[in-house]
């Protein structure tokens, strides 16, 4: 489901979302669409064809190329308001507003935060679930653009970004076993936020990956100490 | 040492792979400290590696037209204290492998662990002199570090190789694998410097001892030694006679050789009452009065006087009593009756020794007959008292130690006391001998022996399992010292106060040797090393009984059958006996 677009970047891996308003999309995203925590994924455009034909396809949703997609996670919300504060005289009030001026375009906007995580390559399959080619846990190379959209993940998707095996040529090449490699960068942002997203990620991950559940509780634990009881000891 | 570095160093072959990088200087002057994943787990405490440096002299006098020989310096590991772990919390979940949360998180390396190891400065070994000299200056940092490989170990270690003559290969090095580096002990000084084995019960001081024997009674020794047995351990020696190891075909010039042993049972083991001296006397009729002793040292020296070098017995010594005591009678004329100290000490006299079976008017033990090259004689002396047996020992040794400077200075040239050729003695349960903090008989004689003794071809080997106990004198005097387990602090500080050849950090592993690992160090052996003893050809002796065993053998159905057969009441039939 896409929820919304981007409108600006804090950094290469810190991007601002804009949800869809009222008439923006098909079906309008409710606050649990774009909830705390939340895995979303951009897809990156990184080569676009310009056969028409693929084009087309892409349009009908029958391309068999690639998409390589940034995959991140709601770390923060923000409620824009630009009429708050501004209590000068009015001629109207709000559902007057609307009512008699429909062109009349509400600056209000719900802006939430998404820190990327790492990079996951799909190709659709016509009939199927799409195969996943490969998934990358870190910084991405590539930007993403602005008005890209985002859509959240299934928990499909979300499982088919952390359980996968490693690329050839590293030591356990053959099976795959869970990652969550991008946790050394999320502690090395600051924001104060980030460590709670942590925790609610893992919560994800144990509904998932319940044979896991150990393994989680180690870093979870691990947090939870950090972030609990030292910070309040 | 170093024409060999020369010729492989360009080659590199594969033990030449450098196992780390010197960090720096370490805690102490003579130590560095160097960093190693150490995958192989190669770097165990207590391991041999070297860094290279150009010779130094030849680098001093400023000779740069040739090549500069390169000088392997070698150092002990003496700590491992790791600089990378995993942290705490990644070990909370005992099912869980710490390597498979830091692979989740994105650490997914085969390795993990990094070292830093603690190598105490050896010096580089010299051939000429045979021993190891230091350079005075740490590797600089950088530098690369390798293990030493067999061989070279082999060849610098120990002061002989293997099967040299006049070597003694008691085991392997501890650290490598068995047999791969033996630990050879130069028996020439084993037996010129003495030797000491300490260590706990049970920690394989006998069989270190028979290791030892076994190594001297081989072709290539051909040792006289004697060994003192107050336990009756060392009777299977005797084996040594059928084993192979222990002969060697004639060359057609000679007769071929074939070690002997000699078992002495206690009854056999004889001491002769002429050998006794005064303090022997003191020592056997514990508490005499004043008037006794002095009436007794009289009378002993009348009868040495009387009788001169030939045999005397009881019945010559109480008569020597009764004269004395005449003649003294008649100088004092003051009446004094020393009749009843004459009577108490011939009553004395006579309950010591003339049913006793060790002191004898005329047997003993003929040296030339326990003491010959190529044989081993055994003293069991289970069976005699302790007071008894450190006379027997005392008497022994002065006897020996005058035989070998008389034969040394030309004084006989046949008969009784010729002894010409050095020997070894092996003394178990040293500390009965020659006690600390009081004097005994034979600790005199023991402390002359071990001072003198290499002046005159006898060597001693004390094996003790209370080094506290032991007099610290002697125990300095043994200049090769096997130090196996210990686990009494007492003896621990012992030992580290009367060895001084030993390391402090290489006794920190006495609690930790485990039973046949011995600590070889002083004159025997280059360096100090940890040596696995190796397995001995002859059965050891020294077991200790298995009593759930025995237990369960008295109701064998077997036994049970025979006692119910022999307590029967048919059987006080004594020609019934006899039938079965």
């Amino acid at each position: 489901m896409k929820i919304g677009k981007i409108v600006k970047s804090d950094s290469h891996i810190n991007y601002v979302c804009q949800i869809f308003g009222p008439r923006e999309a098909d079906i309008q995203p409710g606050p649990a669409d774009y909830a705390f925590g939340r895995f979303v994924r951009i897809a990156v455009r990184s080569e676009r064809a310009d056969d028409p034909d693929a084009l087309l396809d892409e349009a009908l949703g029958q391309s068999r190329e690639p998409v390589t997609y940034a995959v991140g996670v709601i770390y923060d919300t923000i409620l824009q308001n630009p009429a708050f504060g501004a209590l000068g005289p009015r001629l109207s009030n709000e559902t007057q507003v609307e009512l008699f001026s429909p062109d009349y375009i509400s600056e209000k906007a719900v802006l939430t935060y998404i820190m990327v995580l790492g990079m996951m390559e799909e190709r659709a399959v016509f009939g199927s679930e799409p195969e996943v080619l490969s998934v990358m846990h870190g910084v991405p190379l590539l930007s993403l653009e602005l008005d890209s959209e985002i859509e959240t993940m299934t928990d499909e998707e979300v499982r088919a970004f952390h359980f996968f095996s490693d690329p050839a040529g590293g030591p356990d090449s053959q099976s795959p076993y869970l990652h969550m490699g991008y946790i050394p960068h999320i502690i090395a942002q600051r924001s104060s936020l980030l460590p709670m997203v942590t925790l609610r990620i893992i919560d994800q991950l144990e509904r998932l990956f319940p044979q896991n559940l150990s393994l989680l509780s180690i870093v979870k634990r691990n947090f939870a100490w950090r972030l609990k009881v030292e910070t309040t000891g | 040492m170093f024409e060999e570095s020369i010729i492989e160093s360009p080659a590199q072959p594969a033990y030449r792979r450098p196992v780390g990088i010197t960090k720096g200087p370490g805690e102490a002057t003579h130590e560095f400290t160097f960093v190693s994943r150490d995958d192989q787990q190669v770097l165990k405490n207590g391991e041999y590696v070297y860094y290279e440096l150009a010779d130094p002299e030849t680098v001093a006098l400023n000779n740069t037209t040739g090549p500069i020989p390169i000088r392997r310096v070698l150092g002990r590991v003496i700590k491992r204290v790791p600089v990378q772990l995993y942290p705490d919390t990644f070990l909370g979940e005992p099912e869980i492998p710490p390597a498979q949360v830091a692979a989740m998180v994105g650490y997914n390396s085969r390795t993990n662990e990094l070292f830093e190891l603690h190598v105490a400065i050896m010096g580089y070994y010299d051939a000429t002199t045979g021993s190891f000299i230091n350079p005075w200056i740490p590797p600089q940092s950088g530098k690369q570090i390798y293990l030493a490989d067999d061989a070279m170990l082999a060849q610098i270690l120990s002061r002989k190789q293997h099967m040299d003559p006049g070597s003694a290969t008691i085991g392997s090095l501890l650290t490598r694998t068995p047999n791969a580096v033996p630990i050879v002990l130069s028996v020439k000084d084993l037996v010129s410097t003495h030797m000491a084995i300490i260590a706990s019960t049970g920690a394989g001081k006998s069989y270190l001892a028979s290791v030892v024997i076994e190594e001297l009674m081989k072709a290539q020794n051909k040792a006289c030694v004697l060994i003192v047995d107050p336990h009756g351990e060392y009777g299977t020696l005797d084996q040594i006679a059928n084993y192979p190891q222990f002969s060697e075909d004639g060359d057609g010039t000679g007769r071929g050789y074939r070690a002997q042993v000699q078992v002495y049972k206690p009854d056999q083991v004889k001491v002769r009452i002429s050998t006794l001296n005064i303090g022997d006397m003191r020592q056997l009729l514990p508490e005499m009065t004043e008037k006794q002793q002095y009436l007794l040292s009289r009378a002993l020296r009348k009868v040495h006087e009387t009788k001169r070098s030939h045999p005397w017995g009881v019945a010559d010594l109480k008569q020597a009593i009764k004269a004395v005591s005449r003649q003294k009678n008649d100088e004092d004329s003051e009446g004094a009756d020393d009749s009843s100290t004459v009577h108490a000490l011939t009553w004395r006299i006579e309950q010591r020794f003339e049913h006793s079976f060790t002191f004898d008017d005329t047997q003993h033990l003929d040296l030339p007959e326990i003491f010959r090259p190529g044989q081993c004689t055994v003293l069991q002396l289970n069976e005699i008292d302790e007071r008894d047996q450190q006379v027997v020992v005392a008497t022994l040794l002065r006897r020996l130690n005058q035989a070998r400077m008389d034969t040394e200075r030309g004084k006989v040239h046949s008969g009784e006391s010729y002894l010409p050729y050095p020997v070894f003695v092996l003394l178990e349960e040293a500390h009965h001998f020659a006690p600390g903090g009081t004097e005994v008989v034979s600790t005199g004689i023991l402390k002359q022996v071990l001072a003198e003794g290499r002046k005159f071809g006898i060597g001693v080997g004390l094996i003790s399992q209370r080094p506290g106990k032991l007099d610290a004198d002697v125990l300095s005097q043994c200049q090769t010292q096997c130090i196996m387990r210990i686990v009494n602090e007492i003896d621990q500080k012992s030992v580290a106060a009367a060895i001084e050849g030993v390391g402090r950090d290489l006794l920190d592993n006495l609690p930790a040797l485990s039973k046949g690992q011995v600590i070889v160090a002083g004159a025997a052996v280059n360096t100090p090393v940890i040596c696995r003893v190796r397995t001995r050809y002859t059965q050891h002796g020294g077991e200790s009984k298995d009593a759930p065993d025995l237990w369960q053998q008295y109701f064998n159905k077997d036994t049970q059958e025979s006692r119910r057969r022999s307590d029967a009441p048919l059987n006080g039939n004594r020609g019934f006996n006899l039938l079965r």
